[in-house]
């Protein structure tokens, strides 16, 4: 196997990944949406850092990795925190929501159209039940308490 | 064909010649177009026809990179590519969060297993451990927080069509700026000494005590994190204190205090 051809195709997975995560990032305006593509970022980073190690057959890179995947814990525990934060004070994960931040003389952002939803596309995953059935509360199902 | 097509590119200066006869480039310029339509869009056929761009796409790509002389290793990288980049396509393109989140965790699994055809077994395990806790928590918080009727309007727009066109067309240039950069390095990979003769000393090298590939790798790779990375691993340990405390601290500043709760309630 030839190792330099392996590195070249690392390098340019890991770099088509943080693309991908970069694109991701600009264009979703879902915050969880948005941490989920800088974590796509990372993993680029950390393909192309394996790449490296093992065409230089040095642990650096492995170790790199490790230290990333550390500090991505990190991240992702504040970030959630802050989302959770930011969800429940806007009511939504819109990042927009949160424009008032922008400097002094920025124009405000609008929505100018919103494209009507197809019935195609309002799918939702199918979770299959598992275990027995609670019994149910029909009061309860009335008035549900917010969660 | 060739041979009009030839004619016609040799009438283009050099530096751009080179560029347009690249299957990278036209790959980059389908895979571009192809994602721009993929995102969240109002056009009909927007999502078949950005597939189709994609697989286009990938397929030119996959042509242009170098082979790695064997071909079950080559399959392998090759499935596990597209795994990794189609889902990771597919977290992009969702419409609701939760398929965006079950995307982006079979994107990790492909990433777990490109780390094991390198041969990084700890980290493709580490990876797996991790990042599918992380996942499942923010699935459940996406279960949580995201409307049950349909979905968000802010999942079915982006910023507007320029800020996407930008965004698409950026990514696309750092691709094409990082293959550029390496053309040397695919040059010589394709050569076809190269290929004939393997280094055997570095091969060697790699297998040996102490190399990347050695069959007691998690245990080298064990020593030298407790060894030589002894300091970085106490950073590390008093970060994810810190980041602890952090969150908790953020999570609590939600929630109105005490003293504030007592008066709401008095009064």
């Amino acid at each position: 196997m030839s190792e330099l051809a392996l590195l070249y195709n690392f390098l340019a997975i890991g770099g088509l990944l943080f693309a991908l995560g970069l694109i991701g990032f600009l264009v979703r305006r879902n915050m969880i949406v948005m941490f989920l593509c800088a974590e796509m970022m990372l993993q680029g980073i950390s393909l192309s850092l394996v790449g490296f190690g093992r065409y230089h057959n040095d642990w650096g890179g492995q170790m790199l990795v490790i230290f990333i995947i550390t500090v991505a814990a990190c991240e992702a525990g504040i970030a959630l925190a802050l989302i959770l934060m930011l969800a429940r004070r806007a009511g939504n994960l819109d990042t927009a929501a949160w424009q008032d931040l922008r400097e002094d003389g920025q124009p405000a952002f609008l929505d100018r159209q919103v494209p009507e939803e197809r019935l195609e596309d309002r799918v939702w995953p199918h979770l299959t039940p598992a275990g027995s059935e609670p019994p149910r509360d029909p009061e309860r199902e009335l008035h549900r308490p917010r969660v | 064909m060739t041979a009009w097509l030839q004619k016609l590119a040799s009438g283009i200066p050099e530096p751009a010649r080179h560029v347009l006869t690249c299957a990278t480039f036209w790959a980059l310029v389908a895979g571009v177009i192809g994602v721009w339509l993929l995102l969240p869009t109002r056009l009909r056929y927007g999502k078949a026809l950005g597939s189709l761009l994609v697989a286009i796409a990938g397929v030119l790509f996959a042509f242009d990179l170098p082979l790695l002389g064997d071909w079950a290793s080559q399959v392998v990288l090759w499935l596990l590519a597209a795994v990794t980049l189609g889902a990771a396509i597919a977290t992009i393109a969702s419409q609701s969060p939760i398929y965006s989140a079950i995307w982006f965790a079979l994107s990790l699994l492909g990433t777990a297993g490109l780390f094991l055809f390198q041969g990084a077994q700890f980290l493709a395990g580490a990876t797996v451990v991790v990042y599918a806790g992380a996942i499942v928590v923010t699935f459940l918080f996406v279960i949580m927080l995201a409307q049950p009727e349909g979905h968000a309007r802010y999942d079915r727009l982006t910023w507007g069509g320029l800020p996407k066109i930008l965004g698409v067309v950026s990514a696309g240039l750092l691709v094409g700026i990082l293959t550029f950069m390496l053309g040397r390095a695919k040059q010589e990979a394709t050569r076809p000494t190269e290929m004939a003769a393997a280094p055997a000393g570095a091969v060697a090298a790699r297998h040996a005590e102490g190399g990347v590939l050695n069959e007691r790798h998690v245990a080298n790779l064990g020593r030298r994190l407790f060894g030589e990375h002894l300091l970085s691993v106490e950073v590390a340990g008093t970060l994810l204190l810190v980041a602890l405390v952090g969150a908790v601290a953020i999570a609590i500043q939600g929630k109105p205090r005490l003293a504030q709760r007592i008066e709401e309630a008095l009064r």
